[in-house]
């Protein structure tokens, strides 16, 4: 993806419910192109082996209304109905949510020089980051914004775009060292839907944002939780996490200590606190790594249940 | 070209890539009633239906609208109110109506969606906060808009029209009611204004040829001072007047100039530091803004620190060695803490705004104010004009909460761009604005100590306050402590940090919440070491016959007798019980002056106030109604015009005290020139005999003049003043001098208890319940009163748990300068809420009411700190309250 006002290529516009902010502020200039919301990128189609293609013109509120997701997919039902607004998730597209630009509060004042925007440095790190990740990975700290991203983390749904399919959400995403983009697709490639596996026989999950108010607000820290829980084991366990860290994470160490054992408060508080192994914190953000155990907490007690 | 059915009718689209819906909705086709708010998807008072759907049209662009159908506000009610009109008319579940037509049109696809499923179910709280989570109301409208959805969902509105008892609310939920920044008048230009992008700095030669080159633009000038020095980011520079916001845009960034960066100091702690950049060098210090409701004291001024102001300590050194004393002693019962505040920002909704539209020698101004009678007066004098050549003029006002209370840059410059544009101008911040440069509540640093004596009695008490006043002056914080809890000793100091920041303002209650936040924790921790209940000690060490009053109200309340202690919960969840007191001082202002008249039969009071959301209109309408014995609605008020009558601003909790003893003589004048001019008395036994005087009656009218209140007989009553003495004289003196405002006798109080829980895993506080017991005398408009001391407390909780004005201290940006970044209030985040009025203690005041505007808002941040306590055996010293800070506290770290 072109940094805007950098270049002459046109930024995508689905629903433009992020575009159209950071073209009124300024902070994005340039030519602009509207996809059309062709038949192949509109709603969703079940394949015979139970498997789900969701088109990326899909509004988010569709996916959160759409009964047949939330029986097989609940995380990615949860994450669509906990993200943004009403009125946003009504216009919102699933392409748009994962395409979509850092919430950076430096990135977004088109008074202040970032790597996202051409400059040379992040303004964030030595600055004020209160909201920023506590997973230091690349030279830009804003945590990546996308609640689908980490929901279809946690489903290792595959990512098709008009020249390429098959991408996992790193592949599409990246892994954080590439200040200047928010995600790896190549120049012009735009996202066509998205496919999700077959859902595991009993699995259950879950989706939880630490926020300060109720609703409404960017995810402090967020984390989609699945498992199959069988005769008191964790038979199967994926956790992925937001806010923390430049892309979408998924919490391999907290996956591990459960794997095969037995679904109990203790080992959940156990292995709780070890959603923050290879953690890397900024001066502000210690608190990020705390309120990540409470949330994988929480959704792991909600999962043992 | 597309076109879209908007309302029922074929309207075209533009072709325009960045033009949104909104643009489309309310320039092109003018329906004024979807308001834009954040500009960013957040507050939703853009909300329109599209094929049903709500949405935020402020993020939609147009052409995504082609063949579809649109519904806005004046759609929803088209032919005939809407349920949910009518619930929110009833419910009073609106106060400045900005935000109302965002929230009804989702309110309304939510009632029409759970009809259609439940019939007439009554949703449940949550599901209405769910459903409209992505909406924010800055009045804090919240209490009402819960019972008017979930009774519409019911049926109970199904039925015919009813009367509402805020009387301007059928305007505001059909979103005909306009605003300044809905005022558009032929020819009318829009002004940009062009900002400091650094802190501080000196400007060179201002070059507008290639601005005033561009087609469209209509003028350019400098809003540079003599010195051209900028010492804030957002200080103006210049600004432009274009056919369009877009153009304007562009002119300003065409506009050359050359800056001389000079060194800065931002914010509390560099700004102290020795040998920090100074400010305002000697000469320059008039140019500081004002952060208090009144004009300030002579104070020490030595760099960047302003202070201290000490007039309203009494024997200090007295103190200082008593604590020190106690300190060396060790004892217990001495409290000590460093107590902070954040930045709270009005974020009044409506930004600020003014349309200046010039006719020969006559300037008419629209603005969003506080006082249109004293703006008025204040651009007469600016510009030198006579006072019957200048009319402002406010029919609706979208917020103000001290910050708009008086003349502003957006009116001096849409003047001046008028008057060199010979064009009517419209000046209208955007969001990023409105959160950074129109002032607000400065963060402090408190530092208290408080002694008992060992009779229990407040022996000492110390407060030195430290306020992040930015580019501004005049904290009055410490010093309230004077007419609060009575002690044989006070050392209370007062200082302003100067820094290279926006400056402040006045902000409800300006001084009391910051002050309230520490002594209210004060005294908790010592009743706890004292092991006295924190209602009781209160009474002891209170003498104040309202709060007394108020004291044995809270200690009858169930939640309060029933609270636990922290050493008796565990687990994740724990719940607390706290309370605190809020006082404000009793403000008037005199010449404040009301015409009451009969003019074909019909009763009309006018006098040029303003109803920014708080319900003057309604106060007026019903003080003359209960006296002729109708109903309010059939008073037409006239306000917000300078060419009425003078009127009182609404800044100080004033209004209410000012419109309505002059109401009242003017309608007993009045009432003696009907019956003197009637040509037959009613008929014996009428019982509307003064329906059928007006009816009958001849046009007259009877103008009044606000009298000074009688001697309070009450024991207790007086003014707070008296505590402090001769020194409180001349305050009160100098108040009415410089600022207009007479400090009246009697203290408008609030005492309230507030039950949290918290959630020890995400540091996430919920407030349960709100008790909130406020004197301020007799009720004049209830149902609006109750609306004001809810959404009193619903900002307080934004100031104790979420709002914080975020800054980059390098280069003194703002960067909370959205509303997804200034975080206030959501509707889910609102407790359950008790209201509890005590009338008595205002019996000296012609009416008996006084204002409840600030006083509602004061304790509402300790009363939480102090439930947190309860609930968890941590006192948090900072606000807000966010849960990076409260996790900290939980794992004894310090926060960031």
């Amino acid at each position: 993806m072109n940094p805007p006002g950098m270049t002459a290529s046109p930024e995508f516009r689905a629903a433009g419910t992020d575009i159209s902010e950071r073209r009124r502020s300024g902070v994005s200039k340039g030519p602009l192109m509207d996809i059309v919301p062709a038949a192949d990128i509109l709603g969703m189609q079940w394949g015979a082996d139970g498997t789900l293609r969701i088109g990326a013109y899909t509004s988010i509120a569709a996916i959160a209304a759409d009964s047949a997701i939330a029986a097989a997919y609940p995380g990615i039902a949860a994450s669509a109905q906990g993200l943004a607004t009403p009125q946003i998730r009504h216009l919102a597209t699933l392409g748009g949510n994962l395409a979509q630009r850092s919430r950076c509060w430096y990135f977004r004042n088109p008074h202040i020089a970032c790597l996202k925007k051409g400059g040379t440095d992040c303004p964030a790190r030595g600055g004020n980051h209160l909201y920023h990740v506590a997973f230091d990975l690349g030279p830009c700290i804003a945590p990546h914004p996308s609640t689908m991203a980490a929901a279809l983390l946690a489903y290792d749904a595959t990512v098709i775009t008009y020249t390429r399919s098959g991408l996992s959400i790193p592949q599409v995403l990246g892994d954080g060292s590439n200040g200047a983009a928010d995600n790896a697709l190549q120049p012009g490639e735009m996202i066509r839907g998205i496919e999700l596996p077959k859902a595991l026989q009993g699995e259950r999950a879950f989706y939880k944002r630490a926020i300060s108010r109720s609703y409404a607000e960017w995810p402090l820290v967020e984390v989609c939780a699945r498992a199959v829980v069988k005769d008191g084991t964790f038979q199967f366990i994926r956790l992925a996490a937001g806010g923390i860290a430049p892309v979408p994470l998924r919490l391999k160490t907290v996956e591990a200590a459960l794997q095969g054992k037995a679904a109990n408060a203790l080992n959940i508080e156990v292995a709780a606190k070890f959603a923050s192994s290879g953690a890397r914190p900024l001066p502000m953000t210690g608190y990020k790594l705390d309120l990540l155990e409470g949330v994988v907490r929480d959704l792991l007690e909600k999962l043992a249940v | 070209m597309s076109t879209m059915t908007i309302n029922g009718r074929v309207a075209p689209l533009p072709d325009d890539l960045d033009a949104m819906l909104i643009d489309v909705v309310r320039s092109d086709l003018g329906l004024t009633g979807t308001k834009l708010v954040c500009g960013a998807g957040v507050c939703g008072a853009c909300t329109v239906l599209v094929d049903g759907a709500p949405v935020a049209s402020c993020l939609m662009p147009a052409r995504a609208a082609a063949d579809k159908a649109v519904t806005t506000v004046e759609g929803i009610g088209a032919s005939g109110l809407h349920p949910v009109q009518k619930a929110f008319m009833a419910h009073d579940a609106l106060q400045c109506g900005f935000c109302t037509p965002g929230f009804v049109v989702e309110a309304a696809a939510f009632h029409d969606r759970w009809r259609a499923a439940k019939g007439n179910a009554t949703p449940s709280r949550e599901e209405i906060g769910a459903a409209l989570s992505g909406h924010l109301c800055r009045c804090g409208a919240y209490d009402g808009i819960f019972s008017a959805v979930a009774a519409a969902c019911t049926g109970q509105f199904d039925g015919g029209d009813i009367i509402p008892p805020r009387v301007e609310a059928r305007d505001k939920v059909t979103g005909a009611a306009k605003y300044t920044v809905d005022i558009h008048h032929d020819g009318q230009l829009e002004g940009v204004i062009l900002r400091s992008q650094i802190a501080h700095g000196k400007i060179g030669e201002l070059d507008f040829a290639p601005a005033l080159a561009l087609p469209g633009v209509g003028a350019a000038i400098s809003l540079l001072a003599e010195d051209r020095i900028v010492r804030f980011v957002g200080q103006p520079i210049a600004a432009v007047a274009a056919k369009d916001r877009k153009t304007a845009l562009a002119a300003i960034s065409a506009i050359k100039l050359s800056i001389e960066r000079l060194p800065a100091a931002i914010g509390l702690d560099e700004a102290r530091k020795p040998g920090a950049p100074v400010v305002f060098e000697k000469a320059d210090r008039k140019k500081a803004g004002n952060v208090s409701e009144g004009g300030g004291a002579p104070a020490p001024w030595k760099g960047n620190v302003r202070g201290p102001s000490a007039a309203f300590s009494r024997k200090p050194k007295q103190v200082r060695s008593w604590v020190e004393g106690a300190r060396a002693a060790k004892d217990p019962l001495l409290v000590e803490g460093v107590f902070r505040t954040g930045t709270q920002s009005h974020s009044c909704l409506e930004p600020h705004a003014s349309v200046a539209h010039f006719e020969g020698d006559r300037l008419t101004v629209h603005a969003s104010t506080q006082s249109v009678f004293h703006l008025m007066e204040q651009i007469a004098k600016r510009y030198k004009l006579d006072h019957d050549k200048v009319r402002v003029i406010a029919d609706h006002v979208g917020g103000g909460f001290g910050s708009k209370a008086s003349l502003g840059v957006e009116t001096t410059t849409a003047i001046e761009l008028a008057r060199a544009a010979k064009a009517p101008v419209r000046v209208a911040y955007d969001r990023h604005e409105e959160l950074s440069v129109t002032g607000y509540r400065p963060a402090t640093e408190v530092k208290l100590a408080l002694l008992p004596s060992e009779q229990g009695e407040l022996k000492a008490l110390s407060l030195t306050a430290y306020a992040d006043t930015g580019a501004a002056t005049n904290s009055t914080i410490a010093a309230l402590a004077r007419l609060i809890y009575p002690a044989q000793a006070k050392e209370l100091a007062d200082f302003d940090v100067i820094s290279n920041l926006p400056p402040g303002a006045a902000f409800r209650g300006p001084g009391g919440p910051p002050m309230s936040f520490a002594v209210e924790q004060a005294i908790d921790e010592a009743a706890l070491r004292m092991k006295v209940d924190p209602i009781e000690l209160r009474k002891r060490w209170d003498n104040d016959p309202n709060r007394r009053r108020l004291y044995d109200w809270a200690l009858g309340l169930d939640v309060w007798r029933h609270r636990t202690s922290p050493e008796l919960q565990s687990g994740r969840y724990r719940r607390g019980v706290g309370v605190a007191t809020g006082y404000w001082l009793y403000l008037w202002q005199p010449g404040s002056k009301v015409e009451v008249s009969v003019k074909g039969g019909r009763l009309i009071a006018s006098t040029a106030t303003q109803d920014i959301g708080t319900g003057s209109r309604t106060v007026i309408a019903n003080t003359v109604a209960r006296e002729f014995g109708l109903e309010p609605h059939e008073v037409e008020v006239r306000i917000g015009d300078s060419k009425l009558p003078e009127g009182p601003g609404s800044g100080g909790s004033r209004t209410t005290a000012s419109v309505v003893p002059p109401t009242l003589l003017a309608i007993q004048k009045l009432k003696a020139a009907i019956e003197t001019n009637a040509k037959r008395k009613p008929a014996p036994g009428s019982n509307a005999p003064w329906r059928e005087m007006l009816a009958a009656s001849p046009d007259l009218t009877a103008t009044s003049v606000r009298p000074e209140d009688s001697k309070p007989t009450a024991p207790g009553v007086e003014s707070p003043l008296k505590q402090v003495g001769i020194l409180g004289w001349i305050f009160g003196f100098m108040m009415r001098r410089m600022s207009n405002l007479a400090i009246g006798a009697g203290v408008p109080s609030s005492v309230q208890v507030i039950e949290v829980e918290v959630d020890t895993w995400l540091g996430h506080v919920r407030v349960l319940n709100v008790h909130t017991g406020i004197a301020v005398g007799k009720v004049a408009a209830p149902a609006l009163a109750r609306s004001q001391a809810a959404g009193s407390v619903i900002q307080g909780i934004g100031y104790a748990l979420y709002e914080a004005r975020e800054i980059d201290e390098r280069s003194g940006e703002t960067l909370s300068g959205g509303l997804e970044d200034y975080r206030i209030p959501g509707i889910a985040d609102t407790p359950a809420i008790d209201v509890h009025f005590d009338e008595a203690g205002f019996d000296h005041v012609l009416g008996g009411s006084v204002g409840i505007g600030e006083v509602a808002t004061v304790p509402t941040s300790p009363a939480v700190a102090n439930a947190i306590h309860n609930a968890i055996g941590i006192r948090l010293r900072e606000l807000p309250i966010r849960p990076d800070r409260l996790i900290a506290a939980l794992k004894g770290r310090a926060a960031a």
